[in-house]
């Protein structure tokens, strides 16, 4: 397993170079600069040229790879041109709110998909399981921004239940109770990704309790809710592990919409205000924060996968 | 005909389902027929009647502009068909292309997988931001970056269907008998996947509506001019609470079209080979 | 996982659930911004954002009051030499900086020499100043080459404007803006934090020294009643709106005009009118394309244009826009209907043959707008149906606002382009006076006039010269005014003090809640 763990992590060393570079080439392709939005509207050509000059954003783009690489490898994703900070310490700002919102989702989504995927399963091709399967591909079919507005309007400003938008982090006034504010973002994100994990869980239950060793137990008299915790729910949970992994890579990501219109100071908004900005160092860093872990969580899913279900052996 | 009846055979028993193929059934009809069915154009302005309620003349009321919604809509069916049909496409055949190559060929395959693995790498979305900012706004582009976005899970799936396939008895049988490269890829082995594409394409289709929602919404999708339901819902968000109607309709337009696909999706998929079925994610 | 903790995490969801209730003390002002300024330093940065915030840190040597006449801020009074060449500036003693050092001439110079070399306005009067001296430990003596009429109004506009820093963080300061490390001012709060994405926080100077005398616009008194001042940028304006109604927020800024009927009525809600006007400006390509000197062509184009239906269809209620064609608004000094007559003809049929006469033979004619600000594409696609009415073949290009301001950049990359104007205290400020604009308005005619404009220090001589301008703005169009849009923002009914209208940015000192 440990050899195996090695390969995968060095495999990802080419993967993360060539993505790197497409990165890098694609944000520096695009029209505009981040001078002249620094300087604004009055500014002249000449003016911005100056500025770029002294940002050093004149140099080749090659030039400009090899220094960011260099500086990478040492352990330094740059400066951002927007906020004059290390690019490191704003997506630190900005993870804090990612990991938060995705790890809340993910409550949601197991709170409600798990026993909603077992009662499908449970009552398999029963109007139940219609039902159950009808309305949460409803869920995944709505416009994640139409869903987040109406339910700021229905409990924020209509019944004033939670707050309508921003986070304010957790280490500052309030502490833990700032949790509130993203209780309408998550459910926001848990809505559409929820489907998944109930099929998903329906689909391993219906399968598993279908295998031979689940048929023995039952014929070995033992009692049927306690097969179906014991073995069903066992297997059921390898594929969840991987559904795990997956959405939660995707949730820190994908939130984009989600944080913009909740306003969260999230990756997800980062990523889209650096775009328009044309921040390069903040794009740069943060698309490569999230490809490495987007690549590592999918190692942990593998592994993860190869220690719950015995069949799989890795190669 | 053949075809036609074992497809609708999916849909026996499944009320749900056949309701999602109605409704594709008369999106897909208002789309060929829009310059018929909208009583307005979409385009035409008229600041005097801006924000009307739904009634008569204006079935689902004005926007701000003072174009009628009920016109942009149907308009917005055209263009939801033609994102999602086009998604599809570039979804299927670079995906379908790539991921049956590499399974046939395997050292070149090895190369073009790994390609693929780097576009994985990036999140679907932020692929597609980072696309549709470096090119302009426009239909052709939006489709393209939807699409690349999935032709690299089209890849994947493909390649391994095609793996499973190629040790067949069937395609050894085919290579005895002196067939081709290309014979085997497309004569023997594409046949057998076409079902599980079906699926997968339904599903795309799907997926294209919400993406390219969420690209208008960001400001970074289709053209602003052009009447889609995402368009509409972006540029007429801030009436939410001063004309309702303006998000209620083509919201629930979205979200009918979406399902409907899905249920689609979800129908094909229970019938077609168990052996791909855990292939295709879906929802 | 088992079950028991699986039943913990749900107890402990919904007791998260149950823990609302406003966490934040009254001495919290939260402000909902747009989005996030570039930087706060006022010498490069002309973003209205960034003086919304800014003006609370640092201070000019003058301010506007309430009629927008420049006042002595850190300046306790001039004297001008009979030449109107020798400007001596008497600075008022005991002003501290946030970092507890005195303000001094020293300081003074230094910031103005900066904003001379690098401020985004301060080539406007640098070019013709022939030093800055420090001529007392609290007296500044400006030395022009030339009498300079505008220069009190330049001083007192803090928008990319010389607002004072200490020497000692002028010292290695260039183009680019000053981290905000430096952000040390005189102003009555001071920088605390900038959390990227989620605040730009400033907390109360509690050594302030105040001007003296009753407030008067931004002039007199300054008290900071508030512990803290908070702006969050809230980029989404639906939920600036929800948001302030759903008291997360105690400001909100820019409104849509359509939503001001029903904020207006709301109880829970307070709408501020903004006093200065923001106008949209179409820039006209004078350095390459069709539109480069042919002045007949572009007369054609202004004349086929009818601004009324634009502005209903961008703002909505009628009170919030005015299709006024002088470029300084209605009771402002500088109003004037020179030339305005041209403003709104709306004339298909005589803006067409207008257009053969001139020559055009239906080339295309690339208008580019962004999508970034919605105002400018609503009127954007009103102006081109209009103009395609009368016969002009108009290829609409929409960029989001980055790639805009790099084409524009690019001659041979547009002949139109769609941007707006804030509101300011002097017409040398608009921008289609600056030569290097884009747009390059650089005409004999316009040469001689701003010579002229620029020298007169006569009130009344000088708003006759800017009548004159104007009225050759309109012969040659070199940009198209849309109108005046009076944005407005909205409040919590809880802040006391804010006024009926704001002057040019909302400003939170003498205000409570």
């Amino acid at each position: 397993m440990l050899v195996y763990t090695i390969k995968r992590l060095l495999a990802l060393i080419p993967t993360l170079l060539a993505a790197s570079i497409l990165v890098f080439l694609f944000i520096h392709l695009i029209p505009g600069d981040p001078a002249s939005i620094l300087l604004g509207d009055t500014a002249t050509p000449e003016d911005v040229a100056a500025l770029t000059r002294e940002m050093g954003l004149d140099q080749p783009i090659w030039k400009q790879y090899l220094l960011w690489l260099s500086n990478v490898l040492q352990g330094d994703l740059g400066t951002s041109v927007f906020f004059r900070e290390p690019v490191l310490s704003v997506i630190g700002d900005g993870a804090e709110t990612s990991i938060l919102l995705a790890t809340m989702t993910m409550f949601w989504i197991v709170l409600f998909g798990i026993p909603i995927g077992i009662l499908s399963a449970t009552k398999h091709g029963t109007w139940v399981d219609q039902m159950t399967s009808g309305g949460a591909m409803l869920f995944a079919s709505v416009p994640t921004f139409w869903l987040g507005l109406y339910l700021i309007l229905i409990f924020s400003v209509g019944l004033g239940w939670f707050p309508s938008s921003g986070f304010p982090s957790v280490s500052d006034d309030g502490g833990l109770a700032n949790l509130r504010y993203l209780i309408l973002p998550s459910l926001t994100l848990a809505a559409p990704n929820a489907a998944l994990i109930i099929r998903l869980v329906r689909a391993s239950m219906l399968d598993v309790s279908r295998e031979d060793h689940v048929r023995t137990a039952r014929a070995k008299g033992l009692h049927p809710a306690k097969v179906a915790i014991k073995h069903v729910f066992r297997n059921a949970l390898i594929a969840v592990a991987a559904a795990f992994g997956f959405t939660f890579a995707a949730l820190v990501s994908e939130a984009v919409v989600t944080e913009t219109v909740f306003s969260l100071p999230g990756i997800g908004r980062l990523v889209v205000q650096s775009i328009l900005r044309r921040d390069y160092p903040v794009i740069q860093g943060v698309i490569l924060v999230i490809v490495v872990l987007y690549m590592i969580i999918n190692l942990l899913v593998d592994l993860a996968y190869a220690r719950l279900d015995p069949r799989v052996s890795l190669k | 005909m053949k075809y036609l009846r074992t497809f609708l055979a999916m849909f026996k028993g499944r009320k749900l389902a056949t309701i999602g193929l109605i409704w594709f059934c008369i999106v897909a009809v208002a789309a060929i027929a829009a310059p018929l069915l909208a009583p307005f154009d979409p385009l035409e302005i008229d600041p005097v009647a801006r924000l009307s309620e739904p009634g008569t003349p204006y079935l689902f009321g004005t926007d701000h502009f003072g174009r009628d919604s009920f016109s942009r809509a149907i308009y917005g069916a055209r263009m939801a068909v033609i994102i999602g049909l086009g998604s599809v496409i570039v979804a299927l055949v670079t995906g379908g292309l790539i991921g049956m190559i590499s399974a046939y060929f395997t050292r070149l395959g090895h190369v073009l997988m790994r390609g693929v693995d780097v576009l994985m790498a990036f999140p679907a979305l932020l692929l597609a931001l980072v696309l549709m900012t470096l090119l302009e706004r426009s239909v052709t582009n939006t489709i393209i970056v939807i699409g690349i976005v999935y032709a690299t899970t089209t890849a994947r799936i493909l390649f391994g269907m095609t793996l499973k396939l190629k040790g067949e008895v069937f395609v050894d049988a085919a290579i005895c008998s002196g067939a081709g490269h290309g014979s085997i890829l497309f004569r023997h082995i594409l046949p057998n996947l076409i079902s599980p594409l079906l699926v997968q394409a339904s599903f795309i289709f799907a997926f294209a509506q919400l993406q390219a929602a969420a690209l208008d919404f960001l400001g970074l999708g289709l053209p602003p001019e052009v009447p889609s339901w995402g368009n509409m819902l972006s540029e007429e968000r801030i009436y939410v609470t001063r004309a309702p109607w303006l998000l209620i309709f083509p919201g629930a337009l979205i979200i009918l079209s979406v399902f409907s696909m899905n249920l689609v999706g979800d129908a094909m998929r229970d019938s077609i080979d168990p052996r791909f079925k855990d292939d295709i994610a879906g929802v | 996982m088992t079950l028991k903790t699986w039943s913990k995490s749900a107890v402990a969801g919904l007791a998260l659930m149950a823990l609302t209730g406003t966490a934040w003390a009254d001495g919290m002002m939260r402000y909902a911004t747009v989005g996030e300024p570039p930087s706060l330093d006022q010498h490069v940065v002309t973003s209205d954002l960034a003086t919304t915030i800014a003006h609370h840190m640092f201070e000019g040597l003058y301010t506007f009051n309430a009629a927008n006449a420049p006042v002595g801020l850190l300046a306790s009074g001039e004297t001008i030499s009979d030449d109107g060449k020798v400007i001596t500036i008497s600075l008022r003693e005991g002003v501290k900086f946030h970092n507890g050092q005195d303000m001094t001439s020293a300081d003074v110079v230094a910031s103005l020499e900066r904003w001379g070399e690098h401020g985004s306005r301060g080539g406007l009067l640098f070019g013709n100043v022939a030093s800055v001296e420090a001529t007392g430990d609290h007296e500044v003596t400006i030395t022009l080459n030339e009498p300079f009429g505008p220069w009190k109004n330049l001083m007192a506009f803090i928008n990319g404007g010389p607002a004072i820093y200490p020497a000692s963080v002028m010292e290695a300061a260039g183009k680019e803006p000053i981290a905000p490390e430096n952000y040390i001012g005189t102003g009555p709060y001071k920088f605390s934090e900038w959390q990227p994405n989620r605040h730009v926080e400033l907390v109360r100077f509690d050594e302030y020294a105040s001007p003296d005398g009753a407030a008067d616009g931004y002039a007199g008194e300054r008290k900071a009643d508030f512990d803290t001042l908070r702006f969050i940028p809230v980029p989404d304006v639906g939920t600036r709106v929800s948001g302030l109604k759903a008291g997360d927020y105690d400001y909100a800024e820019s409104i849509p005009g359509d939503l001001f009927a029903d904020l207006d009525a709301d109880a829970g809600v307070t709408t501020i009118l903004n006093g200065g006007p923001i106008f949209g400006l179409v820039f006209m390509n004078s350095k390459d394309g069709p539109l480069q000197e042919n002045f007949a062509l572009r007369r054609a184009i202004q004349t086929a244009i009818d601004k009324t239906p634009a502005l209903q269809v961008a703002i909505g209620p009628e009170g919030l826009w005015r299709a006024n064609g002088s470029f300084l608004p209605d009771g402002n000094v500088w109003y004037t209907d020179s030339g305005a007559e041209n403003f709104s003809m709306g004339n298909a049929e005589k803006a067409k043959s207008m257009a053969e006469e001139a020559g055009y033979t239906g080339d295309p004619i690339k208008f580019m707008v962004s999508t970034n600000y919605p105002f400018h594409y609503d009127t954007a696609i009103v102006y081109t149906k209009q103009l395609a009415q009368a016969g002009f073949n108009i290829d609409l290009q929409v960029y989001d606002w980055a790639t805009l301001i790099e084409k524009r950049a690019q001659p041979d990359q547009w002949d139109l382009f769609f941007t707006h104007h804030g509101f300011v205290p002097d017409p040398i400020l608009i921008s289609v006076m600056n030569d290097n604009y884009p747009g390059w308005w650089t005409t004999e005619e316009k040469a001689e006039l701003k010579a002229k404009f620029t020298a007169s220090s006569d009130p009344a001589e000088r708003q006759a010269i800017w009548a004159d301008i104007q009225a050759l703005i309109y012969e040659q169009v070199p940009t198209m005014k849309t109108g005046d849009v009076y944005t407005y923002n909205i409040a919590s009914p809880d802040l006391k003090g804010l006024g009926e209208a704001t002057l040019i940015w909302p400003h939170f000192w003498n205000v409570s809640k």
